[in-house]
C-alpha cells in the first residue's frame, strides 16, 4: 500500500532489535515457548522431565555425572534456570577458599546447585537447604539423595525462606552460618538478606553468595549491599547460564559487620 | 660620717679608675664586683671589652656603636639567609618556619624594648655620663646577645653598604631565579609551597629596601602596578573563560563522559560559531536590505501570493509546509527582485545575493582548511607503533574525568586494552585464527553494502512516487504521503546506523577503529541519501523548467488576450491594471528547490529531536521508576540507559551543515534555522547526555578523531558545494522570479556590475586578467607553488623523524653508558666488599706471621708491625 516505503524504513530497526537482543529471543523460545509445548505433550511438570532424564541417563552416586547430566539436559532439550557449569565453578572456588561447616542455600529448586554445594563441602560440613515449593523440594531430594548425599550431609527445609530464616537459629541450634548462597526469588534477595543480619548468624568473614544479580536482577539487593556498609562485596560477571550473549553476575559479600 | 663619705669619694674614684683601666686593658671585672649592680654586671661581663674600646668620646662612641649593631644585625641578617638556604636544602618542615617566624617577632619587640632603653639611657646620661655610656653599651651588648640568633635586618636600609647591597641583591635575583624554576624541582609539592611562600615573603621584603628615597617610592610604586596588571590579567583570563559560550557545561560533560563525547560538543559549538558568521552574512546582506529597502509585499506577482492559494495562505499546515506567504517572503529565492540598486543607499541587491552566496561558501572553505593546517600542526607526527605499552602505561588516563563512575569505566577500558595489546602482541607472533576474522570483516562489510543499497534503492523509489504525487496534485494527498520522503530519509539514517552498529560487532576492531568505521559507514549512507535526493530534485528542476517554457508562451497569448479584450471593450479608458496576484507566473525552480531544503532540515531537525526525547528521555524515565516494579533488572540488564552516540551525532551535524551549504543559496534563510536549530540542540543534547545517559562502557579518548571530523566536513563541503555549483552555472535562472531574472545565467550579474558600475579600464583590465591566457600560466604557477611548499613541507617532517631516531639512538648510548658505569661500579664494590672480607683474614695471618717472628726477638717491633698493619687495613 501507500504506507509500504515508511515501513520499510523501519525495517533496519527491526533488524538491529532482532539481531542485538537475539539471546534474549533464543531464551524467551527455551525457556517459555518450548516449556509450555513439554507441558501440553507430556502432562508432567519442567522439573519432573529433568530428574526422569537424570535418573535414566546419569550414575546413582556419582556427582559429577549427575552435574552433567543436568547441564546437557538443560543446554541441550530444555532450560532451567540453575547456577550452569561456568558460573558454578566460580562457586566452587568460592568454596574452597573458605572451606565452611555451615551453609545455607536459599532456592534448591531441583537440587542441581545443592549436589554441586555439597560436593565440595569439608568433612564434617552440614548444608541447610530451602525450598519453598514442596513438589520441587520432593524431587530436589530425590536428586540428592542419588547423588549420594545422606541427612547428616545435607538437610532439606521445605517453607518459604522468609519464615526459615527466623527459626534457623532455635529450630535448627544454629549459631553461625559460614557460607549463604542465594538463588531463590529476587525480589526475596533483599528482605532474606536482612532477615541473616537481623538473626545475628552472620558473623564476620561469613560469605553470602547471590546468584542472577544482573538478569534478572536484584537492583534492590545491591543497593542495600552498597549502602549497608556491613560488607566487602563484589560482582563475578559471568553469563547467563547455558546461554552465551546475556551478561549476568553473581555478588559476593563477605560480611564484615558493623564497624 | 666624714669616714663614710671618704669612702663613697674613694669608692667612686677607684671606679672612675677601673674603669680607665678597663679601657686600656680589657678584663678586670672581677674586682669591681661588689660595687655594681649584680644585675648590670651580669649582663655587661661578656661584652665589656667591646664597649671599653670606644670610651675616647661620646659621640664617637654612639657611633661606633651604632655601626656595631648595623653590622652586627647584618651580619645577623645574612646568617639567617644562610639558614634559611639551608633550611631549604634540608626539608623545612612548618613547625620550623612557625618558629623562626615567632623568634622575629621576638626580635622585633625586643628591639623596641632596646629603643626605649636607649631614650632612657639619654635621659640619665646628663647625671652620669659614663655610666650611662656603660648601660646603654651593656643594653645594646645584652641585647645582641640575646636575639643574637633571631635577628632580621629590619634596620634602615640607608645604612646600607654598597657591599651589602649588592649581597642583598644578588640574594633577591637568587630567590626570584628560584621561584621562576621552582616547577621544575624534583621536590614534594609541600616543600615546593613552602619554599615558594618564603621566596615570594623575602623578595617583597627586600625588594623596596633595593632602591633608595625616590626611585625607592617608584620602584614600590611599580611592584604594586605590576601586581595590579598581574591580577587584572588573571580576572581577565577568568572573564575570557567565562565569556566562551557553553564552556562550563562541555566541562562538565567531559568530567563525566570523557573527551570523545565532549569533543563532539566543543564541534558543535564550533559549527555554531561558523553558522553565525553565514547567518550574519545572509541577514545582513541579503534578507534585511531586502525587507527595508526593496518593494514591498504584493507590488509585484512575484511578491504576491496567487490567487489560487489565497483562500489557504496562512493556514499552519501550509506554512509549516513553507508554502504560502512564507513563500513569498524574504526567505526565499524567488522574492527577490532583479532591480539593480534598491532603495536611497542604491544598495546592489542581485550582486549583493550572488556574492553573499559566493562568500559563504569560500568562507566555510577557508574556516575548514584553516582548522585542518592547525590541527595537523598539533599532530606533530611521528610513529605511535613503537614503545606502544609505554604509551598505553603513561598516556591512557584521561585527567578530565570527575565522575567515579566514568573513572570505573575508564579503568575498566585500561585494564582491556592492556590485555588486548598483549593479546595482540602474542597473536602477531601466531596468526591462527587471521581468516575467521577476516571472513567476518568482508562479511560485515558485505551486509552494510547490502543495507547501503537498500536504501538508496527506498529513497529513490520514494522519491519517484512523490514526484508522481506532485504531477497529481498534491491536495489530494494525505500529510504521510507527501512528506514521505523526507520521512523515510530521515528514518533511514536514524535506524541504518543502529544497524551498522549491530553489524560492526562482528568485526571486532578496537573501538576507535570502529569508531572510524562507523563513521564512514553512516557517511556512505548519508552521502548516498542526499545524492539520491539531488538527483531526484534535479529531475523536478527539468520538469519545472519544462513547465516554464510552456507557461511563457501562455503568457504571451494571456498578455495579448488581455489587451484584445480592454481594446475591444473600451479604448479610451486607461489600461486596465491587473492586480498581481492575478497575473500568471512560472513555477520558479529556484524557491522549489529552496523549499525542498529547508523542509528537509525542519524534518531532520524534528526526528533528532523526538528521538532524543523518545529514545533517551522516555526510556531513562521508564527504565528509573518501572525499576522499582520489574521482574529484572531494567538498569544493568536489558533496555538499561542508553549511551551516547558520538559517530551518528558528529555525522548527523555534518550532513546538515552539508544541506545548509547547498541550499543557502536559494532559500537565504537556512543558516537562520540553522544557527536556531543548533542552539536549541546544544541545550537540548547537553541536558539530555546529563541527564538520561550513561558513560560508554569503553571509554577512549577522541584526541586524534577532531581532525578526522574536520576531514569529512571538508568533503561534504566540496560535495554539497557541487550541485549548488551546478545548477548555478548551468541552469539559466527562471524568469520572473528571483535576484537573476531576466539574465541568461546567474554569474552575469558580475559582468553587469563591470560594465555599469566600474569605469571602463577597470572592465578591460579584467576582460585581460580573465584571459585564458593569463589565467592558465597563473594556475600552473600556483599548483607548482603548491608542489614546492609540499614537497619542502615532507622533507622538513623526514628531518623531523630523523633527528627523533637520533635522539631515540642517542637516549639509547646513554642508557648503555649508566648500564655500563653502573656495572663497573658494582663490580668495584663487590671487590671491596672481597677485600673487605679478606683483610681480617690476612690482617690474622700477618699478624700470625709477625706474633712468629717477633715473638722470638723483641716485643716493640711486634707492636709497630701490628700498628702498620691496622693502618693498612683501615687504608682498604
Amino acid at each position: 500500500g501507500n504506507l509500504l516505503s515508511l515501513t520499510l524504513a523501519f525495517l533496519p530497526l527491526v533488524l538491529t532489535f532482532i539481531i542485538r537482543y537475539r539471546y534474549y529471543f533464543v531464551l524467551f523460545y527455551r525457556a517459555v515457548l518450548v516449556r509450555m509445548w513439554y507441558d501440553c505433550t507430556t502432562g508432567l511438570s519442567r522439573e519432573e522431565r529433568a530428574f526422569q532424564y537424570v535418573l535414566t541417563h546419569a550414575i546413582p552416586g556419582d556427582p559429577e555425572s549427575i552435574l552433567e547430566t543436568f547441564d546437557l539436559w538443560c543446554s541441550k532439550v530444555e532450560f532451567i534456570s540453575n547456577i550452569g557449569p561456568k558460573k558454578g565453578k566460580i562457586m566452587d572456588r568460592i568454596l574452597s577458599e573458605h572451606c565452611p561447616l555451615t551453609v545455607l542455600e536459599l532456592g534448591s529448586h531441583c537440587g542441581y546447585s545443592t549436589v554441586r554445594i555439597a560436593r565440595a563441602l569439608p568433612l564434617g560440613a552440614r548444608l541447610y537447604s530451602v525450598e519453598m515449593d514442596a513438589i520441587n523440594a520432593a524431587i530436589a531430594e530425590k536428586i540428592i539423595r542419588l547423588a549420594g548425599f545422606d541427612d547428616d550431609t545435607v538437610e532439606l527445609i521445605v517453607s518459604p525462606s522468609d519464615e526459615v530464616i527466623p527459626r534457623l537459629r532455635a529450630d535448627y541450634g544454629l549459631e553461625r552460618l559460614d557460607f549463604v548462597f542465594m538463588d531463590h526469588w529476587k525480589k526475596c534477595y533483599r528482605p532474606d538478606l536482612q532477615a541473616l543480619e537481623g538473626s545475628g548468624l552472620l558473623g564476620k568473614g561469613s560469605v553470602v553468595l547471590a546468584d542472577n544479580v544482573l538478569f534478572p536482577g536484584a537492583p534492590n539487593f545491591l543497593r542495600h549491599v552498597r549502602k549497608s556498609g556491613l560488607y566487602e562485596w563484589k560482582i563475578h560477571r559471568a553469563t547467563l547460564e547455558y546461554s552465551k550473549g546475556i551478561r549476568d553476575g553473581m555478588a559476593e559479600l563477605v560480611y564484615q559487620g558493623i564497624k | 660620717r666624714a669616714k663614710e663619705k671618704e669612702r663613697k669619694k674613694e669608692r667612686d674614684r677607684k671606679r672612675r679608675r677601673n674603669v680607665a683601666r678597663r679601657a686600656s686593658s680589657a678584663r678586670k671585672e672581677g674586682k669591681e664586683l661588689e660595687d655594681r649592680p649584680g644585675r648590670e654586671e651580669r649582663r655587661g661581663r661578656k661584652k665589656r671589652d667591646k664597649e671599653g674600646k670606644g670610651k675616647g668620646g661620646e659621640d664617637e662612641r654612639q657611633e661606633e656603636v651604632k655601626n656595631d649593631t648595623v653590622a652586627k644585625t647584618l651580619k645577623n641578617f645574612s646568617n639567617e639567609n644562610t639558614r634559611k638556604l639551608e633550611q631549604k636544602e634540608i626539608e623545612v618542615v612548618g613547625e620550623e618556619d612557625g618558629d623562626t617566624e615567632e623568634k622575629r617577632k621576638n626580635g622585633r619587640s625586643e628591639k623596641g624594648g632596646k629603643r626605649e632603653d636607649n631614650g632612657r639611657g639619654e635621659t640619665v646620661e646628663k647625671k652620669q655620663k659614663k655610666k650611662r655610656v656603660e648601660t646603654s653599651a651593656e643594653h645594646e651588648s645584652s641585647e645582641e646577645e640575646e636575639d643574637e640568633e633571631e635577628k632580621v635586618g629590619e634596620e634602615k636600609p640607608e645604612v646600607l653598604s654598597p657591599e651589602e647591597l649588592e649581597k642583598l641583591k644578588e640574594e633577591v635575583d637568587e630567590r626570584k631565579k628560584l621561584i621562576s624554576t621552582l616547577r621544575g624541582k624534583p621536590w614534594p609539592m609541600r616543600k615546593k609551597l613552602l619554599t615558594l611562600r618564603e621566596s615570594h615573603e623575602f623578595v617583597e621584603k627586600y625588594e623596596g629596601a633595593l632602591g633608595k628615597g625616590k626611585s625607592r617610592k617608584l620602584y614600590a610604586y611599580k611592584v604594586m602596578m605590576l601586581k595590579k596588571w598581574m591580577k587584572f590579567q588573571r580576572d581577565f583570563e577568568n572573564f575570557k573563560t567565562a565569556c566562551v559560550p557553553w564552556e562550563m557545561k562541555i566541562k562538565e560533560i567531559e568530567s563525566h563522559f570523557g573527551s570523545s563525547v565532549a569533543s563532539y560538543f566543543i564541534f558543535l559549538r564550533w559549527m555554531y560559531g561558523i553558522n553565525m558568521i553565514l547567518f550574519g552574512l545572509t541577514f545582513g546582506l541579503v534578507m534585511v536590505p531586502e525587507a527595508l529597502m526593496g518593494r514591498p509585499y504584493g507590488s509585484m506577482p512575484r511578491k504576491t501570493v496567487p490567487r489560487a492559494d489565497e483562500a489557504n495562505a496562512m493556514d499552519f499546515a501550509v506554512l509549516w509546509d513553507f508554502g504560502g506567504y512564507a513563500q513569498y517572503s524574504v526567505l526565499f529565492y524567488g522574492y527577490y527582485n532583479s532591480q539593480r540598486a534598491i532603495g536611497w543607499l542604491k544598495f546592489r541587491m542581485p550582486l549583493s545575493y550572488f556574492l553573499v552566496g559566493v562568500g559563504t561558501v569560500a568562507y566555510s572553505y577557508m574556516v575548514v582548511i584553516r582548522t585542518m593546517a592547525r590541527n595537523a600542526n598539533e599532530d606533530g607526527g611521528g610513529d605511535n607503533n613503537s614503545f606502544n605499552f609505554s604509551w598505553k602505561m603513561f598516556t591512557s588516563w584521561d585527567y578530565l574525568i570527575g565522575n567515579p563512575e566514568t573513572a570505573d569505566n575508564k579503568f575498566a577500558s585500561i585494564t582491556t586494552s592492556f590485555k588486548e595489546a598483549i593479546l595482540e602482541e602474542q597473536e602477531s607472533r601466531k596468526d591462527d585464527n587471521i581468516h575467521l576474522t577476516r571472513f567476518l570483516r568482508v562479511l560485515a562489510n558485505f551486509l552494510v553494502l547490502c543495507c547501503l543499497a537498500g536504501s538508496g534503492y527506498l529513497i529513490y523509489f520514494v522519491v519517484r512516487r512523490s514526484q508522481k504525487f506532485a504531477l497529481e496534485g498534491l491536495e489530494s494527498h494525505s500529510w504521510w504521503e507527501r512528506n514521505e520522503v523526507n520521512m523515510v530519509m530521515s528514518l533511514l539514517g536514524m535506524f541504518c546506523p543502529m544497524l551498522f552498529d549491530v553489524i560492526s560487532a562482528l568485526e571486532n576492531y578496537h573501538p576507535r577503529i570502529a569508531l572510524q568505521w562507523q563513521l564512514g559507514r553512516i557517511f556512505a549512507l548519508f552521502l548516498g541519501n542526499l545524492y539520491t535526493f539531488i538527483i531526484a530534485l534535479m529531475d523536478e528542476i527539468n520538469l519545472k523548467r519544462e513547465e516554464e517554457e510552456v507557461l511563457k508562451l501562455n503568457m504571451t497569448i494571456w498578455e495579448a488576450s488581455l489587451y484584445n479584450g480592454t481594446l475591444g471593450v473600451n479604448s479610451t479608458a486607461p489600461p486596465i491594471t491587473v492586480h498581481p496576484a492575478d497575473i500568471p507566473r512560472g513555477p520558479c525552480w529556484e524557491t522549489m528547490v529552496g523549499q525542498e531544503f529547508v523542509r528537509l532540515i525542519v524534518s531532520d531537525t524534528m526526528t533528532t529531536y523526538i528521538t532524543l526525547l523518545i529514545g533517551d528521555f522516555l526510556r531513562a524515565v521508564l527504565v528509573r521508576f518501572l525499576n522499582y516494579c520489574w521482574c529484572w533488572d531494567l538498569e544493568a540488564g536489558f533496555p538499561s540507559y542508553s549511551e551516547f552516540d558520538v559517530s551518528g551525532n558528529v555525522l548527523g551535524l555534518i550532513f546538515n551543515q552539508g544541506m545548509i551549504w547547498m541550499g543557502a543559496f536559494y532559500a537565504p534563510c537556512l543558516p537562520a534555522l540553522n544557527v536556531l536549530r543548533l542552539h536549541v540542540s546544544m541545550y537540548l543534547q547537553c541536558w539530555a547526555v546529563m541527564c538520561c545517559n550513561v558513560p560508554q562502557e569503553r571509554v577512549f579518548k577522541a584526541s586524534g578523531s577532531n581532525n578526522f571530523y574536520m576531514a569529512m566536513l571538508l568533503v561534504i563541503l566540496f560535495l554539497s558545494t557541487l550541485p549548488a555549483i551546478y545548477t548555478i552555472v548551468t541552469i539559466p535562472p527562471s524568469f520572473d522570479c528571483g535576484p537573476f531574472s531576466g539574465k541568461s545565467r546567474m554569474f552575469d550579474v558580475i559582468q553587469e556590475t563591470l560594465e555599469s558600475d566600474f569605469p571602463a579600464w577597470f572592465g578591460k583590465v579584467f576582460s585581460y586578467a580573465s584571459n585564458p591566457g593569463l589565467v592558465l600560466p597563473f594556475l600552473l604557477l600556483m599548483v607548482l607553488a603548491i608542489y614546492y611548499l609540499q614537497s619542502t613541507s615532507k622533507s622538513y617532517k623526514q628531518a623531523n623523524l630523523e633527528l627523533k631516531k637520533k635522539l631515540q639512538t642517542q637516549n639509547e648510548e646513554n642508557k648503555k653508558k649508566t648500564k655500563m658505569a653502573a656495572l663497573k661500579a658494582a663490580m668495584d664494590l663487590e671487590e671491596a666488599q672481597k677485600a673487605w672480607s679478606e683483610a681480617p683474614r690476612q690482617q690474622r695471618n700477618n699478624n700470625a706471621s709477625q706474633q712468629s717472628y717477633t715473638g722470638e726477638k723483641n716485643t716493640v717491633t711486634g707492636h709497630l708491625v701490628s700498628s702498620f698493619v691496622f693502618v693498612w687495613y683501615l687504608k682498604i
